[in-house]
């Protein structure tokens, strides 16, 4: 989240809006942290003949995580991109 | 999210974004109401924050949905490897690419039907 764009905010909204951005972030780690736990469980384990899981499935679980938030990480670099190109472009707009 | 300048966020740094514009595509800018500011009457404010606050969450929907579809398109779900290839990479950065061209042309289609139907005939 970009700080400067709260400046000339009077302080209360300021922290309004802080903490409104810090809820949103929390709900959305947990959001994620079920979505994903999901994901690796649907694709990674298949067979229910012992009750824990083998190191097949294991090693498979974790390989899903590192990738999902490596995948995250690097969508994440695009998505800051697009954006900021959507943002320059409206403001050549605007200038017009 | 930093505005208009050439250096991105680092891929470890956790990326919400910023609540004040909605897309732009070639013809058409839509922009959600102007985010909250001192010139504001308190009814004004309070408005101003509740858009603040669905534009913000209108961004992560997007950003998740995009995860999410980019992923399912370009993952090998056999999990070989914990790290991304080259041709994964590269299927990421088109996928995303790909993904805002949708959400554009789709903000414009529906704001092109919104227009239609508030004008009188």
């Amino acid at each position: 989240m970009d700080p400067s764009q709260l400046e000339g905010l009077p302080e209360e909204d300021k922290q309004k809006m802080l903490s409104m951005i810090e809820n949103m972030q929390t709900k959305d780690s947990l959001r994620m942290y079920n979505s994903l736990v999901e994901k690796c469980f649907k694709d990674c384990v298949d067979s229910f003949r012992r009750k824990n899981l083998d190191s097949n499935e294991e090693r498979c679980v974790t390989k899903c995580c590192e990738k999902f938030l490596k995948h995250s990480a690097r969508v994440s670099v695009r998505f800051a991109e697009l954006n900021a190109g959507a943002e320059a472009l409206m403001q050549q707009q605007q200038k017009r | 999210f930093l505005e208009g300048g050439t250096a991105l966020p680092r891929p470890d740094q956790e990326v919400l974004h910023k609540p004040r514009f909605l897309h732009t595509t070639q013809t058409q800018t839509q922009t959600m109401a102007t985010p909250p500011n001192s010139n504001m009457s308190p009814a004004e404010k309070a408005k101003a924050f509740d858009m603040a606050q669905l534009e913000m969450e209108y961004r992560v929907d997007l950003y998740n949905a995009m995860t999410a579809s980019c992923f399912a398109k370009c993952m090998d779900t056999r999990y070989k490897e914990g790290d991304l290839n080259v041709g994964e990479n590269s299927c990421v950065d088109r996928c995303a690419a790909k993904y805002w061209q949708v959400t554009g042309i789709v903000g414009q289609m529906l704001g092109g039907m919104q227009q239609q139907q508030q004008q009188p005939r």
